[in-house]
């Protein structure tokens, strides 16, 4: 039995409109909007969506791209400022499916860390949107590398850590960066969650993975109580308004009273229904299955995150029609596992037709993310994949592919230039556009770099 | 024919009997040859007599039943070597117990059968420094491996190598000590320790040196000092008998550290790490001190939050000989993308670049003469890639170690019995 949407019908002060799951406010980064025409001319254009123009030109007008193609067909408006990039390459700004921007400076100083809280495991009510540091050193860095877009996760030492955001990484503060708040929530069963360190006697529940379904299980069940006791009392509170209405003088029922808040339960709802994207994480063959039928059983809508070892069963996640956030592809195989085990895993997966994206699953490191894309068609994944892998694929899987992810008409103007191929390490990233508007190609390092070579 | 001749040769590797092997002629040919020392040879080839280089050229002669490999046009290169290493280990990296701890023998540790050893093998990686960690400020004494797995213990010791010791600095000895309420806690404290570890093994020095005086003199009263282990270590290492390696991050430390080598009288032979290293490459370079540093690993913690990716090159231009280096299981296996980045940042050469992974960390690890090159008398250590080493696409075909295949990518159970067969 589907419950009824309740969620119009309970009142915006109370804080609801996380239950609405739809409103979802798409700031293309700033206020201040482009306001004049740039025509970037003579590149090597990567569209992603449709092949490469060898000699192309793109326009970028109000934050947008307004025109791709050869150089032939594309005439620069009057007054456009045109660049001329030839030689270069151009191609869509990377999109980073698993960071912690924003959320962490220096990993070792706590005070600058607000990665995960660990005094529950259960904790769908911590939104990264909260804890985001818009004026972190980390963002500038990695968008030198032409990382333009990137999902903020809590590390995944809790089984529900809270929820992602998905962001620009430039802007004038973190209202403009944060492109959609709690725009998913990972699960995470990969056996981290377990508090299961120091002995037996210092042990807590949940200490074995059967612990953390029971506890999971619990939450989901308490959110669909929830979800019934706010239905009833909508209901009743209908019911009196109506009676009222048509007798005024019969025999009046009491107001009906309103059910507590429940932050944790409010906040897995868009969850319940399917209106919000899990984000399930599990490592092994037997984690992996035990974390799809915890999914299946509450009809949780996901997508799979790292299944670094579960290479026994690719075919059964291929059955699965999920895409995979995949990686790090740089995680040590098991003991009984081949040397190139997890390098091959995109191909793999590739093959079998699975729609893959990469991650950093950093914050210092995102300005790497293309290398483990160019590292994966060493081990047999296709070159134009890998590229969708950072691009086109990530934005439709966190379902922005009509704002993001290729270079066409109409998208968000989040253009990378380059020295050459994006995915290769020796590549030197020259220009980066963020919704049409240039970006300061400095940072704290290049600074540094630039007051020590005087 | 010549594939079985190949696939008998490399299980006969693999299975550890490769001493008939020794004496085998083998000829690389069709390569593109990284010597590294003198250029790039298109069209190579290599003579590998008993697991030395004995030529190097576009032909070179070799007898006639030399085992011919053809490597299809390939790059080609001396193997990788890691300056910074803790693989192969297991939990026994840090004898934390006391800030001054010479006398651990890494070799003691050395766990032949990791896996590790045979990833970083796959990488390309045929020698490795194994240091103690840097939990002390004076740590144990390094071992240098050679990536031969499948092979005995012994036999993937590096003969003869020369020793090293590790010393730290900065955050982790006063983090390990300061949070247990001993010395050191602080920076003062650090170097408070390691001057008064080598004022003692001066004293040590002295005593001993009072006795073989007296001895020479005929003294029948003499009585020798105690051997003590620790003190010997540092003695040597006031001697010059062992290579000091720093883990150190901040540029004034490394200050500090030149005027205490230069207060006791010992070399410096590399910092680790380095991250700020560009603030005071002058320095180092007139010290003739190397560094093994990340190409763009930072903000880990406070003293790696001036790390920036030109580190390695502004280095480099001032005259310091300079390393790229995994301190990882995960980066040790893929070094060549580690060295390709200084490419990018700052402008290194394609052999500039391919040397901060191969001669300039053989120089620190001190079998520059023998490993790092390919030069004739040198160890056959060699890297067949597939595609180019310096990019994101390089992976190793096939390595050999003294002439003998080690990896070969066809065959990916090589060198050990645990890994299954394909897919």
């Amino acid at each position: 039995m589907q419950p009824p949407a309740i969620s119009y019908q309970l009142p915006a002060k109370s804080g609801f409109l996380a239950l609405l799951g739809l409103t979802i406010v798409f700031v293309m980064g700033g206020a201040v909007a482009q306001d004049k025409t740039l025509v970037l001319r003579g590149g090597k254009l990567l569209t992603v969506t449709h092949g490469v123009i060898d000699n192309g030109a793109i326009v970028m007008y109000g934050g947008k791209i307004t025109a791709v193609g050869d150089v032939s067909e594309i005439h620069a408006p009057a007054g456009a400022q045109v660049i001329d990039v030839t030689g270069m390459t151009i191609y869509p700004g990377l999109i980073d499916s698993e960071t912690q921007l924003g959320l962490t400076e220096i990993s070792a100083e706590e005070m600058t860390n607000d990665l995960v809280e660990l005094s529950d495991e259960i904790m769908p009510q911590m939104h990264t949107a909260e804890a985001f540091h818009a004026e972190s050193t980390l963002i500038p860095v990695a968008r030198m590398n032409g990382i333009t877009n990137a999902v903020v996760a809590p590390e995944g030492e809790d089984t529900l850590p809270g929820q992602d955001s998905f962001i620009q990484l430039a802007g004038a503060n973190a209202t403009e960066m944060l492109l959609i708040r709690d725009n998913a929530m990972p699960l995470n069963f990969t056996g981290d969650q377990r508090r299961n360190k120091g002995g037996f006697e210092k042990r807590k529940f949940p200490s074995t993975r059967m612990g953390l379904a029971a506890q999971l299980r619990q939450a989901f069940l308490d959110a669909q109580d929830y979800k019934l006791k706010w239905t009833d009392y909508q209901r009743k509170k209908a019911d009196a308004a109506l009676n009222k209405d048509k007798d005024q003088n019969k025999d009046k029922k009491p107001e009906p009273l309103a059910p507590k808040r429940d932050l944790k339960s409010e906040a897995l709802l868009p969850y319940l229904e399917g209106k919000k994207m899990i984000v399930l994480a599990a490592e092994s063959p037997s984690d992996l299955q035990t974390a799809v039928s915890l999914a299946n059983e509450f009809k949780l809508k996901f997508v799979l995150n790292h299944i670094s070892h579960t290479q026994p069963v690719l075919d059964y996640v291929a059955s699965l029609k999920v895409p995979v956030i995949v990686g790090p592809i740089y995680e040590a195989p098991k003991e009984d596992e081949r040397y190139d085990t997890v390098y091959s895993l995109p191909a793999q997966l590739y093959k079998r037709g699975v729609k893959i994206v990469f991650a950093s699953y950093s914050a210092h490191n995102v300005r790497n993310l293309p290398d483990q894309a160019g590292f994966a068609t060493a081990f047999g994944l296709p070159y134009d994949e890998a590229l969708k892998a950072i691009t086109i694929n990530a934005a439709e899987i966190w379902g922005v592919s009509d704002q993001l992810g290729s270079l066409d008409v109409g998208k968000t103007a989040n253009v990378v230039v380059a020295n050459g191929d994006p995915l290769d390490v020796k590549t030197d990233v020259k220009r980066v556009f963020i919704a049409g508007r240039e970006v300061p190609m400095t940072d704290r390092q290049v600074r540094l770099r630039d007051e020590y070579s005087k | 024919m010549l594939s079985s001749v190949w696939l008998t040769m490399a299980l006969a590797t693999a299975s550890g009997q490769s001493e008939g092997a020794a004496h085998r002629d083998i000829v690389i040919r069709n390569a593109i040859v990284m010597t590294v020392t003198h250029g790039n040879i298109t069209n190579g080839s290599i003579y590998i007599k008993d697991g030395k280089i004995g030529a190097v050229g576009e032909t070179v002669n070799a007898p006639a039943g030399a085992t011919v490999i053809d490597a299809g046009g390939k790059y080609l290169t001396p193997g990788i070597v890691d300056s910074h290493s803790h693989i192969a280990l297991d939990d026994d990296v840090n004898e934390a117990t006391s800030p001054i701890t010479p006398h651990m023998m890494m070799k003691d540790a050395f766990d032949y059968q990791d896996k590790a050893i045979y990833r970083a093998l796959a990488g390309g990686v045929t020698t490795s420094l194994l240091l103690h960690g840097s939990a002390n400020m004076i740590g144990g004494q390094a071992v240098v491996i050679k990536h031969k797995y499948g092979a005995s213990r012994d036999d993937m010791l590096f003969p003869n190598a020369p020793r090293s010791i590790k010393f730290a600095s900065g955050e982790n000895p006063k983090r390990v000590y300061g949070s247990r309420d001993q010395l050191p806690s602080t920076r003062m404290g650090n170097f408070a320790v390691q001057r008064e570890a080598l004022v003692q093994a001066q004293d040590y020095m002295s005593e001993w040196d009072n006795y073989n005086e007296r001895v020479k003199r005929g003294d029948k009263d003499a009585t020798p000092p105690r051997h003590d282990l620790k003190l010997d270590a540092l003695a040597d290492v006031l001697r010059g008998k062992i290579m000091v390696q720093i883990h150190i991050y901040r540029a004034d430390e490394m200050l500090t550290e030149i005027a205490m080598a230069k207060e006791f009288g010992y070399k410096i032979r590399a910092f680790h790490h380095a991250l700020e290293a560009y603030k005071v490459a002058d320095q180092l370079a007139a010290n003739n001190i190397a560094i093994a540093t990340f190409s763009d690993w930072w903000g880990y913690k406070q003293e790696a939050w001036d790390a920036i990716p030109w580190n390695a090159t502004m280095a480099m231009r001032k005259g310091v000989r300079v390393a790229i280096k995994s301190d990882s299981e995960d980066y040790t296996r893929r070094l060549n993308q580690e060295a390709a980045k200084t490419m990018r940042y700052g402008g290194a050469t394609e052999e500039e670049a391919l040397k901060m992974i191969t001669l300039n960390p053989a120089w620190i690890v001190g079998v520059d003469d023998r490993v790092g090159s390919i030069d004739v008398g040198k160890d056959a250590d060699l890297v067949i890639w597939d595609g180019y080493p310096l990019s994101s696409y390089g992976v190793p075909e096939k390595v050999l170690i003294d002439g003998d295949v080690y990896f070969d990518r066809s065959l990916p159970s090589l060198g050990t019995t645990h890994y299954t067969e394909g897919k």
